[in-house]
């Protein structure tokens, strides 16, 4: 009996740790300016005012760098998911020379830590002259040998009668696989779309060091930008910070289970 | 068998020119770069031969990032591992009220890491921050490089807790429940289930676990900049954190490719042992 007791308080403590920050952050989103440097720290807001929403929102940069950041993480998603789809297609549907050694290339990037090379590639895209727009933000993890991965598996796991019948009835690979392999594996190819999005939603160092116009940064390089701490209107930080972080809480609320399932597929595997 | 070859390779162009151009490109570059002299507007002047290693060894900011970079994991690494088991151990049984608690555990994944950065700011900012209240505590967490270094590890905690949390989760629960049950039947407690069957049967995934922190710790750079900017006294800068003022700040192109050689290495050794320890974890399970 004293276990499950302990057990339990042990538990709500543990909740009490890891729910703390993102409660603080709501709280302090509604903070008045008062609020931050009273001589004792609250947790609790004077009022309940949405004052620092309607001036995150009023911010001359806030709704572009939203934009940003939603562009470049949908074409990076989309194309990240095209990309792997071609190659997980020939390598589990053709057959031709060099695929082995291919595949071990591909796989072998998953090696190579990408923050080491940040460099490197910072003059690739400077010498693209990307610097300061999508696509210098979105290019360099387009390809990604875990995606490839996940997709490789799905498409294995797949009946190859299926594809010898649809060739014998004549129906093309483009056809094949618009019709009868994606729906298949819809759930994979969802799984890795969403993983990339949130991803590349969420990414901070890349986009910090490829753009410099404030009309080009993305929303998580921006709000450590807004100059809201400056004037002292912590406020209107949080308030931003809880823009971006509530669309995903909701993501997470109707998506846990199917997304805890793909996340431990995809290491597993 | 020919025109399939065509047709397989031109599938395959996009995933090869990116794979080369932004990870085998770069990787070779960093190498090279790393045995030449290179100006600040990057000409090559010539051979350095191990110049720039020798350099950046007698460093002494480098060899204090190098500290600052164990500190942090020795603090990290075993607070990651004890809360992730905890809240697992609690959570792994399905039950009404439990599923609630695996929500919250899950939260940290929503949060994205510049804006997780800027609560710990405001969190521990200054003596009268919520952080003293709550621990009726008097300490300049931010302004003092023993605290600094602490609260950039709870920071990384936080990072990794939602993946490290749902992985170690879904271990638990795909073991055989017939395993459990046959152990109970046998008068084993709780404990002793625990112990004995459940956590030698999680111990491949929480391996991999603790290999992916150890190597995200030694990469660290992102949360330093927003947190502290290294600071106080220069106490966070961790390698990654030196590698980005290098190559970007002071524009010391040779040290920046050693520092990237060195840690590309590192990394990739840390993976490959992970892998390497998973393949025989499957073989032998």
């Amino acid at each position: 009996m004293i276990g499950r007791t302990a057990e339990r308080f042990l538990l709500i403590f543990l909740l009490a740790i890891i729910a703390f920050p993102i409660a603080y952050a709501l709280m302090a989103s509604f903070f008045s300016p008062m609020d931050f440097t009273d001589s004792y720290a609250h947790f609790l807001p004077s009022s309940f005012s949405l004052d620092n929403y309607r001036m995150a929102l009023g911010n001359r940069y806030y709704p572009q760098f939203i934009a940003n950041s939603v562009i470049t993480s949908v074409i990076q998603a989309f194309l990240r998911s095209a990309v792997s789809i071609a190659a997980a297609f020939a390598f589990t549907h053709l057959e031709f020379s060099g695929s082995k050694p291919m595949l071990i290339v591909l796989l072998v990037t998953m090696f190579i830590p990408p923050d080491a090379l940040l460099y490197p590639n910072y003059s690739t895209i400077a010498g693209m002259g990307l610097l300061d727009t999508y696509w210098g933000i979105i290019l360099p993890s387009v390809f990604s040998a875990s995606s490839l991965l996940m997709i490789l598996g799905a498409f294995r796991s797949c009946d190859k009668n299926i594809y010898e019948a649809a060739r014998i009835d004549g129906s093309g690979d483009g056809r094949y696989v618009m019709q009868i392999l994606l729906p298949m594996t819809r759930s994979i190819i969802a799984a890795v779309f969403l993983q990339t999005f949130i991803t590349a939603f969420n990414s901070y160092l890349w986009p910090l060091l490829v753009t410099s116009r404030m009309g080009m940064r993305t929303v998580q390089v921006g709000i450590t930008m807004l100059g809201f701490a400056e004037s002292g209107e912590f406020g209107a930080q949080f308030a931003a910070i809880m823009m971006i972080t509530l669309p995903f809480l909701i993501i997470l609320v109707i998506a846990r289970r199917k997304m805890m399932q793909a996340l431990s597929d995809s290491i597993i595997n | 068998m020919k025109r399939q070859n065509t047709k397989a390779y031109l599938l395959l162009l996009p995933s090869m020119i990116l794979a080369v151009l932004f990870s085998f490109l770069p990787l070779i570059q960093s190498i090279i770069g790393s045995f030449l002299n290179v100006s600040q507007q990057g000409k090559v002047l010539g051979a350095a031969g191990l110049d720039n290693y020798i350099s950046l060894f007698s460093d002494k900011a480098f060899i204090n990032s190098i500290g600052h970079t164990f500190l942090f994991l020795a603090i990290f690494l075993p607070l990651n591992t004890v809360l992730i088991l905890l809240a697992a151990i609690l959570t792994r049984r399905k039950r009404r009220h439990i599923a609630i608690a695996e929500y919250v555990f899950l939260i940290p994944m929503a949060v994205s890491l510049s804006s997780i950065s800027l609560i710990f700011r405001e969190i521990f900012r200054g003596r009268v921050s919520i952080a003293n209240r709550i621990l009726s505590t008097d300490l300049p967490w931010l302004e003092s490089p023993g605290c600094a270094i602490f609260v950039l590890a709870l920071l990384g905690v936080f990072l990794d807790f939602g993946i490290d949390y749902i992985l170690l989760l879904s271990s638990f629960r795909k073991i055989d429940r017939s395993l459990i049950e046959a152990a109970s039947i046998d008068g084993a407690g709780s404990l002793r289930t625990l112990f004995y069957i459940e956590l030698p049967e999680v111990k491949p995934m929480l391996s991999v676990i603790i290999f992916l922190a150890i190597k995200d710790a030694i990469m660290i750079s992102a949360p330093v900049m927003i947190l502290t900017a290294g600071g106080p006294f220069r106490s966070t800068e961790t390698i990654m954190y030196y590698y980005y003022l290098e190559a970007f700040r002071s524009g010391n192109r040779g040290t920046g490719s050693s520092i990237a050689t060195l840690m590309a290495i590192l990394a990739g050794l840390i993976m490959a042992t992970m892998a390497a320890r998973r393949r025989h974890d499957r073989e032998n399970g």
